[in-house]
């Protein structure tokens, strides 16, 4: 429907309607985390310290923010609503490989385990970050003082190396959505970019999910940068 | 945006690829109180001289690195008050001191015969063999800054010479410190 005119009296059937399956926090924390990583990654490459201490805050606030979220957000962004057992990880398998296959109303059961993952590895890899410091002992994260010299070396070494693990479930993260876009024909980036998805072999309620009250969006927010500043200062 | 991230995603797989060799392990430094310093050779001034090669040239390379594992902790120390609203100003002045002692005897550290061409892992590039007056000229540097450092009697000329000084240590290492990967 074009903006400006009148309602149609008959509703067109022709385009399937559009399902809301990302609210807008769930996306902007999404690619801010995308950035935020990449931008972690570039500073420390080219030795921009004072770069990198920030990026890293940012990516743990945003941390806080969608864990909260994973509790007080839209279904779709709801632990209690993606993570399933291996019963229905499995069970996802055959599944996606069926004539019939259905979508699933937000992450599907295998999928989980890959937000799951890069979750638990975002927060390892920012939580050694905190501890971590450089060789020159010219920049350290905020709570490197809280640790002596050379368990600060093996903490710095070891999140040297975990950046291994989550650039490995990063790249799978990526693969698998090649995978949907070219053997299955579905494309999981435009969802990420719109909050919508169209089609006719989706699953879930019609409209999708349900507005979130602003109070519940501005605590989260509050607590992340409340949980930035106490580590920070 | 979705190209964006593609294209960041391509870059961080080059930077990766370019990187992700396997990793020596890092020489052991034996953590010591007073760390021994290297007999000094020449006048512990700047000097463009490249001293003798020393007798003994592993022992003298273990020497130097725990002297710079030492200027670490000693930097850590430095690191941790900055941190602090109120920085403990004996543990910075003492600190400061003895980077500033260490930074005295630097140029004494780089004899012939102990660089890379040692075939004895090192970070010491041979650019400080080859480029001897860039690299005394930063070890003078280090020692003025350093100099200020332990000078400092308040938190606020800590807090603003500590960057100066530990920007003269990222200046020479960037040139000639070859950062294992």
């Amino acid at each position: 429907m074009e903006p400006g005119q009148p309602p149609e009296p008959l509703t067109p059937v022709a385009a399937p309607a559009a399902q809301k399956v990302w609210d807008v926090p769930t996306r902007l924390v999404h690619w801010a985390l995308a950035i935020g990583i990449a931008t972690s990654w570039w500073s420390v490459e080219n030795k921009q310290m004072d770069i990198h201490y920030w990026s890293g805050l940012t990516v743990l606030g945003l941390l806080v923010f969608r864990i909260y979220w994973g509790f007080a957000g839209p279904q779709t962004a709801r632990f209690s609503h993606f993570i399933k057992g291996p019963a229905a990880v499995l069970g996802y398998i055959p599944k996606l490989f069926s004539r019939d296959y259905r979508a699933a109303f937000g992450h599907n059961p295998l999928g989980a385990l890959s937000v799951v993952a890069l979750l638990v590895a975002i927060i390892v890899q920012v939580g050694l970050g905190l501890f971590a410091t450089d060789t020159d002992g010219l920049f350290a994260g905020p709570l490197n003082r809280h640790i002596d010299y050379d368990t600060a070396k093996d903490v710095t070494d070891f999140h040297e190396d975990f950046f291994n693990v989550l650039f490995a479930l990063i790249l799978l993260h990526l693969a698998a959505i090649a995978f949907y876009l070219v053997v299955k024909r579905i494309n999981l980036i435009s969802p990420m970019l719109s909050g919508k998805r169209r089609g006719t072999n989706l699953t879930g309620p019609a409209t999708g999910i349900e507005p979130i009250p602003l109070w519940r969006l501005a605590l989260g927010v509050a607590l992340a940068v409340g949980v930035v500043w106490l580590v920070a200062r | 945006m979705k190209m964006k991230l593609f294209a960041t995603a391509a870059i961080m797989a080059l930077g990766l690829a370019a990187c992700g060799g396997g990793e020596p392990a890092p020489a052991e430094p034996a953590p010591v109180a007073e760390a021994p310093a290297p007999a000094p050779e020449v006048t512990p001034a700047a000097t463009t001289e490249i001293g003798a090669a020393p007798a003994d040239i592993p022992a003298f390379m273990k020497m130097r690195h725990d002297n710079y594992e030492d200027i670490g902790k000693n930097m850590k120390v430095l690191q941790d008050n900055m941190k602090l609203d109120a920085p403990d100003m004996a543990a910075v002045t003492a600190a400061a001191t003895k980077i500033k002692g260490y930074a005295d005897q630097m140029a004494t550290w780089f004899p012939a015969g102990t660089g890379p061409e040692s075939g004895i892992k090192t970070e010491a590039k041979a650019e400080i063999w080859t480029d001897r007056a860039t690299f005394d000229a930063a070890v003078v540097k280090l020692q003025e800054e350093s100099g200020k450092l332990a000078a400092v009697t308040d938190a606020a000329a800590f807090k603003a010479q500590f960057p100066v000084t530990g920007g003269t240590c990222k200046g020479c290492h960037d040139k000639f410190r070859q950062e294992d990967k």
